[in-house]
């Protein structure tokens, strides 16, 4: 009985509930209009904006495509996107793995691990790789303290930097769902293969590998896509050589006031961010966008 | 075999456990030496620091700016999460219990905020706040935050609404309890947990947005993540090492309360 229970939440008195066909939806209209009013409007007028200002036309589209800057811009978006993607897999496949058939009492503790890097500030996370990571850092010093290296290392306001930091912010979003994966796989499948014969390698490539390979594949789709749009840590650890869109964007907006050419960014920006969700929810529908629950 | 920990076998065992190890320690260094380093005396970060002090700290709250900046940032939390807890509750009941048609669609357009990248939705919020004056304005950035904090409420209270089972409810009813009481005893208790959860989720959300807030600041009206943002602009100082380092504390104090709801839970079960 949905609708009887309908109402007795909403506070209504129960034996007055005639079987309606709308009900409930507007208890929608405060949450609506705060969506359509300050995301859906201030979204759609700047998009707006990137064919009509200064004069109607897609002369900043032409811009984008035609000036050597904005491809390097988009060229580096998508490298620095692919290059965190390929490795937080690296790194946090075998994470996920152990964490899935570690005694409880270590998984449990590399869960705190995780979430608490997840819940720090982003900017003291960034922060702190600006301080390990500067030539007189930690890392640095350490390194030639050991006889590693004679001269310090160029590891921030480069491709490095950017790695480092941006995978440590997208490790939690790909060990997390990763991990439930390899957890709710069946350990008998395993032990099956085991009796047929098939050695470690057999069973990992064979078995292991394909079954877990959907987390994988949608985990990594969504830490590309997160990546994709990061703005903070790029724009710290990066430089100014390695600018990414989201900071073109931001920049545009900030010292250019060129709002015709940041709303044509953005179009690039969420045409690909939303073409690449449309994708994840294609090929994996129950999981895709509900990540932060 | 390869899902079962004690049949790894040893080679692979000791492969993971070292990847394992490493990546604890990834995880854990820069909140550990960032902790260490403001205590240290080294002006420049050098670990190990040559002395320990307060130093920095003493400095942090020498400067009204970094306490303004806090309190700046606490209020607009707590409103956000007030207003996101409340919203959010409302929004996840009409969509898991109302009967109208497109849902699912609705469903997903309420995630859109959290989706988008924060870039364009700051840009665009700037743009719209200064041609009504909200920059700058506490108005403005509990805007801003209620926008991206609203989607983390609405998942986390419509997957509990999800799992709730309204026959509670029914019975309740059934037992003579006023529609009232129902809510008040029955719903609101079983979906405590969740409602803290969103609340949680919410402020962490407001208090640590840095990019529609870097937008919406001004000089008399920033908040903490926007003051860390321009000081880090100009030089890496222990100060900020000072700062985040009561960041983190508040971080683990918000861990612990969840780990200790969480444990009354199980046993309340």
């Amino acid at each position: 009985m949905p609708t009887d229970t309908m109402t007795a939440t909403l506070a209504l008195p129960a034996a007055a509930a005639p079987p309606r066909r709308r009900s409930g939806l507007a208890w929608l209209t405060p949450s609506l209009a705060l969506l359509a009013l300050f995301f859906v409007l201030p979204v759609l007028s700047l998009l707006l904006r990137s064919i009509t200002e200064p004069e109607f036309g897609l002369q900043h589209y032409a811009e984008l495509v035609g000036s050597w800057t904005y491809v390097k811009v988009l060229y580096n978006t998508l490298l620095v996107a692919s290059v965190v993607t390929v490795v937080t897999v690296v790194l946090g496949f075998p994470v996920a793995w152990l964490m899935a058939i570690m005694p409880s009492r270590w998984s449990r503790f590399l869960m705190g691990c995780l979430l608490l890097s997840m819940w720090t500030n982003l900017l003291v996370r960034t922060y702190a790789w600006m301080v390990l990571l500067q030539r007189t850092g930690f890392i640095n010093q350490t390194l030639m303290k050991w006889g590693v290296i004679d001269e310090p290392l160029a590891l921030v306001n480069n491709l490095t930097g950017v790695t480092i930091g941006m995978t440590y912010i997208m490790l939690p979003f790909l060990v997390l769902p990763l991990h439930a994966t390899i957890k709710a796989l069946d350990p008998a499948i395993l032990r099956a293969a085991a009796t047929c014969g098939a050695s470690r390698w057999q069973a990992f490539w064979l078995v292991l590998w394909p079954l877990a390979l959907p987390g994988v594949a949608s985990g990594a789709l969504m830490v590309f896509v997160m990546s994709l749009g990061y703005f903070v840590t790029p724009a710290l650890l990066g430089g100014a050589s390695h600018m990414m869109l989201a900071e073109l964007i931001a920049q545009l907006v900030q010292s250019l006031l060129n709002w015709g050419l940041a709303g044509a960014a953005s179009l690039v920006l969420l045409v690909i961010t939303l073409g690449l969700y449309a994708l994840q929810l294609k090929l994996f529908p129950a999981k895709g966008g509900q990540h932060a629950a | 075999m390869l899902l079962d920990h004690d049949r790894l076998g040893l080679p692979l065992r000791l492969s993971l456990g070292a990847i394992g190890t490493l990546v604890v320690a990834f995880l854990l260094a820069p909140i550990v030496f960032i902790t260490l380093l403001s205590f240290g005396s080294s002006p420049w970060l050098i670990f190990p620091p040559p002395g320990w002090t307060l130093q920095w700290y003493r400095e942090m709250w020498a400067d009204p700016g970094w306490l303004q900046a806090m309190w700046h940032s606490t209020r607009v939390a707590l409103v956000v999460t007030a207003l996101s807890v409340s919203l959010g509750f409302i929004t996840a009941l009409a969509l898991v219990r109302g009967t109208f048609p497109g849902r699912a669609l609705l469903r997903g357009f309420f995630i859109t905020p959290m989706v988008l990248p924060v870039v364009v939705l700051a840009v665009a919020l700037y743009a719209l706040c200064l041609k009504v004056g909200l920059t700058g304005t506490f108005v403005g950035f509990v805007i801003g935050h209620l926008v991206i904090a609203l989607p983390f409420s609405i998942i986390t209270l419509c997957n509990a609404l999800e799992g709730y089972d309204f026959a509670l409810e029914e019975a309740a009813l059934i037992c003579g309890a006023t529609p009232w009481q129902v809510k008040w005893r029955v719903t609101l208790p079983a979906l405590r947990l969740s409602l803290f959860a969103a609340g949680v989720f919410s402020f962490l959300v407001s208090w640590d947005e840095v990019v529609v807030s870097i937008f919406m600041a001004t000089p008399g009206m920033e908040t903490l993540p926007v003051r860390i943002w321009s000081a880090l602009r100009q030089d890496l100082s222990p100060v900020i090492a000072a700062v985040s380092t009561v960041l983190i504390g508040i971080t683990l104090l918000f861990m612990l309360i969840a780990a200790l709801f969480k444990k009354d839970d199980d046993h309340g079960h």
